[in-house]
C-alpha cells in the first residue's frame, strides 16, 4: 500500500458510489474534485450526468471544502422551478463535519444531501511545497508511492509525503464523514467524542506572549485582505461579513497592520468550536499565510471545557451558540 | 553606443548611483511572495524571479493611498494636498506585461482625457522604469496573444536582459537614453552581446505555447451577455477576490474617510476593491444589480474583453497569468476564454443536430 494506491482505490469507489446515485435517482448533482488545469491545484466541479463520473478524480491537493459550495452565501442548487436540488457531494472527513455543522446551524437540509464518503489521507502543504521550490515553475505535481513528486523543466525534487502535507492533515482523526447509512454511501463512521491530545500546538502554546505576537505578526505583513480564507471557509457564511459593515464601519478596511490583524482575530473568534479543520483557509491563501494555530488553540479550549468537537454530528450545538446552567464560569471575576 | 553591458555584482553600485535621486523599487523575496518594495538595502533585490506574486501597480497605485488629509473646526474644513507627489521614482526589474499594464491605467485615469486623477498622473510622469526581458516565461503566460512579448521593450525607459553572468543595458526612451549616458562606468556590449540578447528574446517567444483567438472573444462578448454559459464559468467561484488584487490591470477602488474624532483630523484614503465583492455594486437603497456570482464573474470578463475594447480600444489584459495560478478554485482564465470562443460552435452544432 502507499498513497498512491490509496488515491486510486478512493477514486475508484468515489465514481462507483456517484455513478449509483445519479443512476438510482437518489441525488440530481453531485458535487466533486476534477483535475486542475496547474499544477498542485484541484477545480471543484459540479456534475449531473452519470457519463460524466468520470471527471470526479481525487488526488491530495483536492484542498477546496466542497461544504462551502452547500453554504447560503453560493447560488443554490435548483430546479428550473426554484426547487432544491438533491446533492452528492463528495466528502473527506472535514467535508463531513462542515456539512454536520451547517446542518446543526440550520443552513442546510439533510434530506437533500448524500455524502459519498471516503477515508481521506490528506492534503498537500502547497505553500511550503512553493516556498521550497521558490523562483522556479513547477510544471507537474503528482505521488510516487508515498512520496510527493514536483517537478520542473529540467529539475525534480522528492517530498516525503507524510511531512509535507498540512500540519492539521497530521493530527486528523476524522478522516471519513462521521455520519449514518441515511446520509452517506462509501465510508463514513459513528463518532461520539475523539481523543485529541493537541500536541500541534504545543510548542507555540509554550512560546511567551511576546513571541505569540511577534510570530503572528511576522505571518501576517504579507496579507494583501484578499478574503481568500473568508471565502473558502464553510463556515463562514454570513451575509454581510463584520468587516464589509459600513453603516456604521466597525473597521478599517486599510492594510496596515491593526486593520490586518483585526480581521484575522475576529474571524478566528468567529470560528470558537465551530472551525472544523479543513485548512482550506491556508490552501487558499495566495500569499500562503496559516494560522491555523489559532482555530485550533481555540478547538482546544472547546473539547477541554465542553468536550465537544464540531461536526461529529448533526444534533449538538456548538458550545459559543448554546448556554447550559451547570456551565463552570469560574473565569469570571468577582464583584467585590 | 545605446547598449551597455552591467555586470550582476554591480546592482549595487547602480542602485548607489541612483537611490539619491530616485524612490528605488525593486522586486524582493517576502516570506517566499515576490513584491516590489522601496529598496534600502541593494542586495535584497531579486532579479531572477519568474514574475512578482504582486503586481507592481502596487508602487503607483498603492493597495491604501492617503488622497488628502483633513483638520475639521466648528466653521471650517482645512484640505492638505499630498506634498510628495514632484518626488522622482524609479521601478527597477519590471517585467514588459507589468510595464504595459501602466499604459491601460494611463487610460483609466485620465478618461479620455475628461477626468484626471492627478495623483496617479503626477506619479506616472515622474517614474522612470527601467525593465527587464523574460528569458522563461511561465507555462500560464499568454502576453503574445495580447498585444504583449517576454521582450516588448515599448513601455520600458530602460531595458535590460539578462545574458547570464551580465545584464545588456539598453536605452529606449529619450529618458532612457539619458540615463543610460551618464552611466558612464557601464561598459560597451560587444556584438555577440546583442547576438545572443536576440537569441534568447526568440526562444522566449517561443516558448509561450498558450494562444488565445482574443479577437472571436471579443467578438463572441458582444453578444453573450445573457448566455447559459456564465453559469458554467461561475460554478466553481467561491467569490475572493485574488484575481482582482494580483492583476495588473485593475483598478477599482473604494474611497473611505478614516476622521480622528478626538483630534479633529482625519484623512481620505483610496483602498483597492474588486468587482468580485458584492458590496461593490450594493447601492445606498439596498439594491444591488450584481447581486450574483455569476454576474460579478461576468463583470470580470466583460470589463477586461469588452468594455475596455470599446472604452480605449485596447485589450484589458496583459496575458500575465498570475489570476490563473492564485485562483484558489483553480477558475483557469485560459479555459474560460476557450469556453467564451466556443460559444458559437457549439450553436452551430445545435444547428446540426
Amino acid at each position: 500500500m502507499g498513497i498512491e494506491t490509496d488515491n486510486k482505490e478512493i477514486i475508484s469507489s468515489i465514481r462507483e458510489n456517484a455513478k449509483w446515485l445519479l443512476s438510482e435517482n437518489q441525488v440530481d448533482v453531485i458535487i466533486g474534485y476534477s483535475e486542475g488545469t496547474v499544477p498542485l491545484s484541484s477545480t471543484p466541479i459540479i456534475i449531473r450526468k452519470e457519463e460524466d463520473v468520470d471527471k470526479l478524480i481525487w488526488n491530495n491537493l483536492c484542498y477546496i471544502n466542497l461544504a462551502r459550495y452547500l453554504a447560503p452565501l453560493m447560488p443554490q442548487l435548483c430546479d428550473s422551478e426554484g426547487n432544491s436540488l438533491k446533492i452528492g457531494i463528495v466528502a473527506k472527513g472535514c467535508v463531513g463535519r462542515a456539512v454536520n455543522l451547517l446542518a446543526v446551524e440550520k443552513q442546510v437540509n439533510l434530506d437533500n444531501i448524500k455524502m459519498i464518503g471516503f477515508n481521506c489521507n490528506g492534503i498537500v502543504n502547497r505553500s511550503k511545497i512553493d516556498l521550497e521550490i521558490g523562483e522556479k515553475e513547477i510544471l507537474d505535481v503528482s505521488i510516487s508511492g508515498d512520496d510527493i513528486i514536483v517537478k520542473g523543466h529540467d529539475w525534480e525534487k522528492k517530498f516525503p509525503y507524510d511531512q509535507y502535507i498540512n500540519e492539521l492533515c497530521k493530527v486528523c482523526q476524522i478522516k471519513s464523514p462521521s455520519a449514518t447509512d441515511a446520509n452517506c454511501v462509501g465510508e463514513c463512521q459513528e463518532l461520539e467524542s475523539i481523543h485529541d491530545e493537541f500536541s500541534d500546538i504545543a510548542e507555540f502554546e509554550s512560546k511567551s506572549a511576546d513571541e505569540k505576537w511577534a510570530y503572528i505578526k511576522d505571518a501576517l505583513q504579507v496579507c494583501t485582505l484578499c478574503y481568500s480564507c473568508r471565502q473558502a471557509c464553510p463556515m463562514c457564511y454570513c451575509n454581510l461579513c463584520f468587516v464589509d459593515q459600513n453603516m456604521p464601519t466597525w473597521f478599517g478596511k486599510t492594510t496596515q497592520f491593526t486593520d490586518i490583524f483585526t480581521f484575522h482575530l475576529i474571524r478566528a473568534q468567529h470560528l470558537a468550536g465551530r472551525c472544523v479543520a479543513c485548512g482550506a483557509c491556508s490552501s487558499v491563501c495566495p500569499v500562503g499565510i496559516d494560522l491555523n494555530i489559532i482555530t485550533r488553540k481555540l478547538e482546544k479550549i472547546a473539547k477541554e471545557r465542553f468536550d465537544y468537537t464540531s461536526g461529529l454530528n448533526a444534533e449538538t450545538i456548538p458550545p459559543m451558540m448554546d448556554f447550559k446552567m451547570e456551565d463552570e464560569e469560574e473565569f469570571m471575576l468577582e464583584e467585590d | 553606443m545605446d547598449q551597455k553591458i552591467l555586470k550582476k555584482d554591480q546592482i549595487g553600485k547602480l542602485y548607489n548611483e541612483l537611490v539619491g535621486e530616485y524612490d528605488f523599487y525593486a522586486p524582493i523575496n517576502k516570506k517566499g511572495n515576490i513584491a516590489f518594495e522601496k529598496i534600502e538595502n541593494p542586495e535584497d533585490i531579486v532579479l531572477d524571479y519568474l514574475n512578482s506574486k504582486i503586481p507592481p501597480k502596487s508602487v503607483l497605485f498603492p493597495q491604501n493611498e492617503v488622497l488628502f488629509e483633513y483638520t475639521l473646526d466648528e466653521k471650517d474644513v482645512e484640505i492638505t494636498d499630498r506634498q510628495d507627489l514632484e518626488q522622482k521614482i524609479l521601478i527597477f526589474g519590471i517585467r514588459p506585461c507589468d510595464a504595459y499594464s501602466f499604459e491601460l491605467f494611463a487610460n483609466f485615469f485620465s478618461f479620455h482625457g475628461d477626468w484626471k486623477d492627478d495623483i496617479y498622473l503626477k506619479k506616472k510622469e515622474n517614474t522612470t522604469l527601467i525593465g527587464i526581458g523574460c528569458n522563461t516565461p511561465r507555462t500560464t503566460c499568454f502576453c503574445t496573444s495580447v498585444n504583449g512579448n517576454p521582450f516588448k521593450k515599448d513601455n520600458m525607459d530602460v531595458f535590460l536582459t539578462d545574458l547570464g553572468d551580465t545584464y545588456l543595458v539598453e536605452g529606449i526612451s529619450d529618458k532612457g537614453k539619458g540615463m543610460v549616458q551618464k552611466l558612464s562606468w557601464l561598459s560597451d556590449a560587444s556584438k555577440d552581446d546583442l547576438k545572443k540578447a536576440e537569441e534568447l528574446a526568440k526562444i522566449a517567444e517561443e516558448s509561450i505555447t498558450t494562444k488565445i483567438d482574443v479577437d472571436t472573444v471579443v467578438k463572441n462578448l458582444e453578444t453573450c451577455f445573457e448566455h447559459p454559459v456564465w453559469d458554467e464559468i461561475s460554478e466553481s467561484c467561491i467569490g475572493c477576490g485574488s484575481c482582482a488584487y494580483f492583476c495588473p490591470t485593475c483598478t477599482c477602488f473604494d474611497v473611505i474617510d478614516e476622521t480622528d474624532h478626538y483630534n479633529n483630523r482625519g484623512r481620505r484614503i483610496r483602498i483597492w476593491d474588486t468587482c468580485q465583492s458584492c458590496l461593490y455594486t450594493l447601492e445606498t437603497s439596498g439594491h444591488n444589480p450584481r447581486d450574483t456570482k455569476i454576474q460579478r464573474c461576468r463583470n470580470r470578463i466583460m470589463h477586461k474583453f469588452s468594455y475596455y475594447p470599446t472604452n480605449y480600444d485596447l485589450l484589458g489584459c496583459v496575458g500575465c497569468g498570475r489570476c490563473v495560478y492564485v485562483c484558489p478554485a483553480n477558475n483557469d482564465l485560459r479555459v474560460i476564454l476557450d469556453k467564451i470562443n466556443k460559444i458559437e460552435e457549439k450553436e452551430d452544432e445545435k444547428v446540426v443536430a
